[in-house]
């Protein structure tokens, strides 16, 4: 179940729009943080809180890659690997993250520790490569600080 | 106006519209792919393009508004390329399963790949797997081949409203899925299937069974199960109805259908159709010959008629039948028998309300167009669930919804539940009292309107006693969206017809629709509730509505019909029942219909029943009440036999016969070599013999021939004066003061998957609804600690039931809701009823009910 | 020149809306409220400012639409879903002058008569949101936003609307079907947004530093502003570069400035002591450059003289040791997967082109997949929905007539010559 304050949330959500199907982004957003993921459940909690069909709701949530419909570890690692990051060897430190840390793309370490997703740009290409550890930038990463970084994260 | 060539081909439009609308009414083919006429255009398949002069690059007709002066080709070597490229860019992902698959032989793709040529196959990687799925009861979905034409996602959405498919994924990965990804959990209106251009979607009912050009007939004919009449194609191979399509654009449903037009076709050819006539002897059916039982009715009938007189002996005629079988049923009763005591099912609901709103407005009160619906700037939706009762017209009133429309409910309707303004709550089973101080604010703002005195009084009468202010949730916005509009429709359903007091809510309705000048809509579960009417099977009215206790009606009558109709009213459904348990009537005809299961209080029926000396039935399968029957005469039914029906709209259609008979007859062929037998003669040759007899005697049908009716749009809005005399009954304020203090109360369901008890013959509707539900509010099941699917018995002073528990978010009061439609569990025996004394429909309110949890096993 | 857009931002308080007063904040809208809403339009008019979102159409020339359209209520929406790859121009503005932004958008609300707007702000900015809504609340209680702006009885209200990780809904009409809880596939146009756009009504869509240009404007009067660089495009301009480069990061220069001095003067030349071999100059969905090209400058018009566009203006930088097909093929994965689906050329097109980029790359490419290349994009280029489709062509196109040799000989060396990259 939503927790009172997500209800809460939703609710004022919906006046900001002059429609309620416009909440529909941030209210999955609320969800996603109360449940961790986009689970049926926590689909149908946001379409009955929203009174939108079902099915809309996980077309809309579908479309996003974002919202996550598995289950993700404690820390989200979001590495950039596009040209800007590719270009300061973004590669390599993909590679380094999965002899180092056994990290594969679109997966959970079975520690449930971290969970890796390799972005398209996440518009710090001038400090290149670049990843978002859940909502931190960690920018001008290197072999060496990206296990610094990635330590701080239990 | 827009002048503009088309292909050298000039071409003039009074509306604006598409440069492929405009090509393809001017008989101009443009291909496409995700564009459909139901549709909104899309642009997502980029194969209508075409060259426009003074435009540098190809243009998508589907999307391009015609523009005068504009010079377009449709067809050259660069188009063509283009078209072939982009087929050649949906094959690269596309399973070459052709001869496989079901679509072959009607697919669009297949089509357009055919005409623009195949392609050398560059593509050399592996296809995209895409996961399908099998599970649903009705539709399989086959995601490699979809086209991501997105049409069965804008039909479920924009058009069916229901939104319960989606596309999901983004990119190449998008495939359309339900909310479950496997049970589709919707309404099954398979229009999806209507538009799929590909073999995507399926539907299992016919899988694999025939291809597209192996079907060797297909009659245009109408749905058998509701008060619409959807306009449908049966298709056949070898004389068996292998599948029910719909017509894109043809009448009045264009191209939509409902669950069970679509897919409840399957109950004609059910093994439990009953084969030959039946004889009770002991107690026991034996099967009998036809001039044999036919022998023995009329014996038996002439000789009652001839002991006790004719009014000893009652009809019940039915709207499942055609209006040719329901006049030659009321002719037979009414001249063989010598009895006016004909009536049918359709006095719990739709007759009642009828004739009390006619009575009130005249005749053609509730003659409007179900399309007009979508043009209404508010819509009042009482006393039932349109989109279940009446799907088609339903859509409708979603339609209007998402034009902006405002709708405004009363009571449960949860197929409207997203589209509804405002849900009006009252205290249960007070819905009368809302209604009159309604009608009471909507008189006191607008005046006298003096063109029908008896309603002006009546709502005088009714404001003397009310207090002039109500405290209900929504009043006030209702009343005023009502007042500041001048398109106000109203849709009325049988639930509050079905009250002791229900002619308080019709006359406040009557009310309301005369002094807004709105249109009435009377919702009708069956096929032929309005023709039924029309064709004189009530007890006071000759075909063509004319008064039997007018004399001169009648002797007019007595010269067409060659003999003497019966100068007395007869009497009506419920009142028979009342009647028979005296042992005044003795003996009942019932033509195709099921009193026992199907009207309230079985213990009473099943007793006035029991108490005739003579009982016939004539009906499809062995019913609950053919089971009691002395005879048993096997009909035909749909898709068996010719016939007219008229719909709530009260537009006249045709129901044509598509499959060779191989038991029983049709109904009014049974009554008329019966009424031969009695004395009574009766020569017609088809059904179209007896409409060219309606045509005479019924000022409703007056030169109505099957050529007309064919031709589709014969409406018959009659807007005379009451032709029955004054009204002499007005109604009163609340005459009981009733209270309702029960926990809970059983009230019927209307459910969108079952019809009567004939759905419960077609195996698909069954796969998708396969037991019945008792439906309650979150709040009562929390009460009872009750979860979904929980087994209970349930039990009212007259019997019990058994049934799983559906929460239902859209009821919200304290009413459980129970359906009719499977064998010996329904909602109607268990309900003990008061007459309302004007309308004569049973009042079956307040009935209470327990309910207990069954321990699983 | 001064900075306009990047003003203070070295004030590692530049985002409180005291230090942004201190600066001369909100000056532009305090004269704004003195002025009709035609006179704002016609100011805007007259500064020739062209949007900076990447398809340059003149701002004013969209105000004006949207203006006079009559249906009511406006609204005005900030696109901040800056997802073009190499583009971070618009982060700065929203995490370090959040007030410029707001500030932009009050005057563009009293123009059009808007009283509500949104910041459509990607997904992938966190810090931004926190940032954005915080100064809201500020300018709020100081009566720059609100109910009653600057006690002119005016009424503005701006809510941020996060993104979820899709580059489509940078699109203007996907953004808008984004804001509407919809997927974010783009709609057909006409109808434009700017009379029916969100739910409906009028709106307008402007890219962050387009927004951010308009309280200068205001103050030192569109004539003057008209004056900064280009003559058909002018206005200062927000250059972000990034790969092969000593210096990468965003650079305010006149509009029109050279490729060769954004590259060499302000981003310091190439890395490594290597020797540039080809840009991107506006953002991965423009055609590259040879690094012959690079004398041309960065306005709208002179990009398309290249054959090019100027885009974001994020100019992605590659020295000689870049493998080309490698960048292409990265850069197809991208538009195959932020591609909608909506259309069918884009979406089997990048699917195509991906597969053969991908076995190209990987040394089994086959005789005949450069032209197999151009077949595929040359298929998409100008049928696909919405200018994503074609900027996927697009910059296959613009790699093989740069680069056709370095492809050839991928696939009959059978392998990447190239493999310094990584
Ligand atoms: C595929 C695609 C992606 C786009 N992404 C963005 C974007 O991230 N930010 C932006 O401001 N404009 C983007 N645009 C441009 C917008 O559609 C629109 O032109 C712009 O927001 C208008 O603002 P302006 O007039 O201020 O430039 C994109 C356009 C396309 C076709
Ligand atoms: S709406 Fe009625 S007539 Fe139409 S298909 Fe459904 S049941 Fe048949
Ligand atoms: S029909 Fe026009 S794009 Fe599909």
């Amino acid at each position: 179940m939503l927790n009172e304050t997500a209800l809460q949330e939703i609710q004022e959500l919906k006046i900001r729009y002059p429609e309620r199907e416009s909440a529909l982004l941030p209210a999955l957003y609320i969800a996603q943080r109360e449940f961790g993921w986009l689970s049926n459940e926590a689909l149908l909690h946001v379409a009955n809180v929203l009174n939108l069909p079902e099915a809309k709701v996980r077309g809309t949530a579908s479309f996003y890659s974002m919202f996550k419909d598995k289950p993700a570890g404690r820390n989200i690692v979001q590495l950039c690997t596009n040209i800007s990051c590719m270009i300061a060897g973004s590669d390599g430190l993909v590679n380094f993250l999965q002899t180092r840390y056994g990290m594969k793309p679109d997966e959970t370490t079975p520690d449930g520790r971290f969970s890796l997703i390799l972005m398209e740009c996440i518009g710090a290409c001038g400090t290149a490569p670049a990843m978002l550890v859940n909502t931190d930038f960690h920018e001008n990463l290197t072999e060496q600080n990206i296990g610094e970084i990635l330590e701080t994260y239990k | 106006m827009i002048s503009l060539i088309i292909n050298g081909k000039e071409i003039d439009l009074d509306t604006p519209m598409s440069v492929l609308d405009a090509a393809r009414q001017a008989g101009i083919k443009i291909p496409t792919l995700c564009h459909h006429e139901v549709l909104k255009p899309y642009g997502g398949c980029r194969l209508c393009v075409v060259e426009v002069e003074r435009m540098p690059k190809l243009q998508n007709a589907c999307q391009l508004m015609a523009a005068d002066g504009m010079v377009i080709t449709t067809e050259s070597e660069e188009i063509s390329e283009v078209r072939r490229s982009i087929l050649e860019f949906l094959l690269i992902n596309h399973p070459l399963d052709c001869p496989y698959c079901d679509k072959a032989g009607e697919c669009e793709l297949q089509d357009l790949v055919n005409m623009y040529g195949p392609t050398v196959g560059r593509y050399k990687e592996e296809k995209r797997k895409v996961p399908g799925s099998h599970k649903d009861v009705i539709l399989a979905r086959n995601m490699e081949r979809c086209v991501v034409c997105t049409r069965c996602v804008r039909m479920c959405r924009d058009i069916q409203g229901a939104s319960a498919i989606s596309m999901v994924g983004r990119g190449n990965r998008t495939k359309m899925a339900p909310f479950s990804a496997e049970s589709f959990n919707c309404e099954y209106c398979g229009n999806c299937l209507t538009v799929c251009p590909v073999g995507a979607i399926l539907s299992r009912l016919y899988m694999h069974s025939f291809r597209p050009w192996q079907i060797d007939e297909e009659v245009d004919t109408i749905c058998s199960y509701c008060g619409v009449g959807c306009s449908l194609s049966v298709q056949m191979r070898d004389d068996s109805i292998k599948r029910v399509v719909p017509k894109i654009g043809a009448g009045l449903n264009r191209g939509l259908l409902c669950a069970r037009g679509r897919f409840g076709y399957e109950y004609m050819a059910s093994s439990d159709r009953l084969t030959v006539p039946l004889v009770k002897n002991n107690g026991k059916h034996e099967e009998s010959t036809w001039s044999e039982a036919i022998h023995i009715v009329a014996e038996r009938l002439a000789e009652i008629k001839s002991r006790d007189g004719g009014s000893a002996i009652g009809g019940i005629a039915s709207a499942r039948c055609s209006n040719e079988d329901n006049y030659i049923f009321q002719k037979f009763i009414r001249m063989a028998c010598g009895s006016n005591n004909i009536d049918s099912l359709s006095r719990i609901g739709f007759a009642a309300a009828q004739k009390y709103f006619e009575d009130l407005l005249g005749q053609g009160i509730t003659a409007n167009i179900i399309d007009g619906l979508k043009n209404s700037e508010v819509i009042f939706v009482l006393g039932g669930d349109p989109t279940a009762i009446n799907p088609v017209l339903g859509l409708s009133i979603r339609e209007a919804a998402m034009n902006g429309s405002k709708i405004f409910t009363l009571g449960y309707a949860r197929g409207l539940d997203r589209f509804t303004a405002l849900q009006i709550d009252v205290p249960v089973f007070k819905e009368a009292d809302l209604l009159e101080e309604l009608v009471v604010s909507v008189f006191t703002a607008k005046g006298v309107r003096g063109e029908k005195l008896d309603v002006d009084n009546g709502i005088r009468i009714i404001s003397e006693k009310l207090s002039g202010y109500y405290d209900v949730n929504g009043f006030n916005e209702m009343k005023n969206s009502l007042l500041g509009s001048s398109s106000v429709s109203i849709v009325f359903g049988p639930d509050l017809v079905q009250r002791t007091d229900g002619h308080r809510s019709i006359f406040a309705v009557a009310g309301l629709t005369y002094l807004l000048e709105a249109r009435l809509y009377l919702l009708s579960e069956r096929p032929n509730e309005q023709g039924l009417i029309d064709m004189g099977c009530v007890p006071d009215m000759l075909p063509g509505g004319r008064p039997v206790d007018i004399h001169d009606f009648r002797s007019k009558f007595d010269l067409l019909w060659n003999g003497t109709v019966p100068a007395e009213d007869g009497l009506t459904l419920l009142e028979m029942m009342e009647s028979m348990k005296r042992n005044e009537i003795k003996a009942l005809y019932i033509m195709g219909d099921n009193p026992v299961f199907n009207l309230p209080d079985r213990p009473l029926v099943t007793e006035a029943l029991e108490a005739l000396d003579f009982l016939v039935v004539q009906d499809l399968y062995l019913s609950e009440t053919a089971e009691m029957a002395d005879v048993v005469f096997p009909a035909t039914g749909w898709t068996e036999t010719s016939g007219t029906y008229t719909n709530l709209e009260r537009r006249i259609q045709l129901q044509k016969k598509a499959v060779h008979v191989t038991a029983g007859m049709d109904d009014w062929k049974i009554i008329s070599d019966l009424s031969c037998k009695m004395g009574y003669h009766m020569s017609y040759s088809d059904a179209e013999d007896i409409m060219n007899e309606i045509a005479e005697v019924s000022p409703l049908y007056r030169d109505l021939s099957y050529r007309e009716i064919s031709r589709g749009n014969c409406l018959w809005p009659y807007h005379g004066e009451p032709l029955r005399g004054k009204i002499n009954e007005l109604p009163s304020i609340a005459e009981s003061e009733d209270t309702y203090e029960a926990d809970f109360y059983l009230a019927p369901d209307k459910p969108l998957f079952h019809s009567g008890t004939l759905s419960r013959m077609s195996p698909s509707l069954n796969r998708i609804s396969p037991e019945p539900a008792l439906k309650m509010s979150d709040e009562a099941a929390d009460k009872l600690g009750l979860g979904e699917g929980d087994r209970v018995t349930f039990s009212t002073s007259l019997g019990s039931g058994e049934a799983r528990v559906s929460i239902d978010y859209a009821i919200r009061d304290n009413k459980v809701l129970f359906s009719n439609n499977f064998r010996d569990n329904g909602v109607y025996g268990l309900l003990n009823y008061k007459m309302d004394r004007i309308t004569k429909a049973p009042g079956i309110e307040g009935c209470e009910v327990s309910i207990k949890k069954m321990q699983e096993h | 020149m001064e900075t306009v857009l990047l003003k203070n931002i070295d004030n590692p308080k530049s985002a409180d809306i005291d230090e942004y007063l201190k600066a001369g904040g909100y000056r532009g809208l305090s004269k704004a409220v003195t002025l009709e809403p035609a006179d704002i339009i016609e100011e805007v008019s007259k500064s020739g400012l062209k949007g900076r979102g990447g398809a340059g159409f003149p701002t004013a020339m969209k105000w004006r639409f949207a203006a006079t359209d009559p249906k009511f209520p406006k609204y005005l929406i900030c696109n901040a879903d800056e997802g073009e790859p190499g583009t971070f121009k618009d982060r700065p503005i929203l995490e370090k002058n959040p007030h410029l932004l707001l500030e932009g958008m009050a005057i563009s609300a009293i123009a059009l008569g808007s009283e509500q707007g949104y910041i459509y702000l990607r997904g992938e900015y966190p810090d931004a949101r926190d940032i954005l809504e915080a100064s809201i609340r500020q300018a709020n209680d100081r009566g720059y936003l609100g109910d009653d702006i600057l006690g002119k009885g005016l009424t503005f209200n701006i809510h941020v609307h996060q993104g979820a990780g899709a580059y489509i809904c940078g699109e203007e009409t996907a953004l808008i079907e984004s804001i509407e809880g919809k997927r974010g596939q783009p709609r057909s146009k006409p109808p434009f947004p700017v009379n029916q756009g969100a739910w409906e009504m009028p709106t307008i869509v402007n890219n962050v530093e387009t927004l951010a240009n308009i309280p200068y404007i205001i103050e030192i009067g569109g004539d003057a502003y008209s004056g900064i660089g280009s003559e058909d495009c002018p206005g200062p301009k927000l250059f972000c570069v990034s790969g092969s480069v000593n210096r990468p990061g965003v650079y305010e220069l006149p509009m029109g400035t050279s490729l060769r001095e954004i590259i060499h003067d302000h981003a310091g030349g190439i890395k490594n002591g290597r020797t540039l071999k080809a840009v991107i100059p506006g953002g991965l969905s423009t055609p590259v450059l040879p690094a012959e090209s690079i004398d041309c400058r960065m306005d709208f018009i002179s990009m398309q003289g290249v054959g090019s566009m100027l885009g974001s203006g994020a100019v992605i930088v590659m020295d000689d040791s870049i493998c080309m097909v490698s960048v292409t093929y990265r850069a197809m994965k991208f538009f195959e997967h932020e591609s909608c689906g909506k259309c069918v050329p884009c979406r089997e097109g990048t699917d195509w082109l991906r597969k053969v980029l991908e076995r190209v790359e990987n040394g089994k490419g086959r005789e005949g997949d450069v032209d197999l290349l151009l077949y595929i994009s040359g298929t998409m280029t100008g049928r696909t929905f919405c200018p994503l489709g074609d900027g996927a062509a697009g910059v296959v196109q613009a790699m093989i007539k740069h680069f056709r040799t370095e492809f050839e000989e991928h696939i009959s060396e059978k392998k990447c010559t190239y493999k310094s990259i990584n």
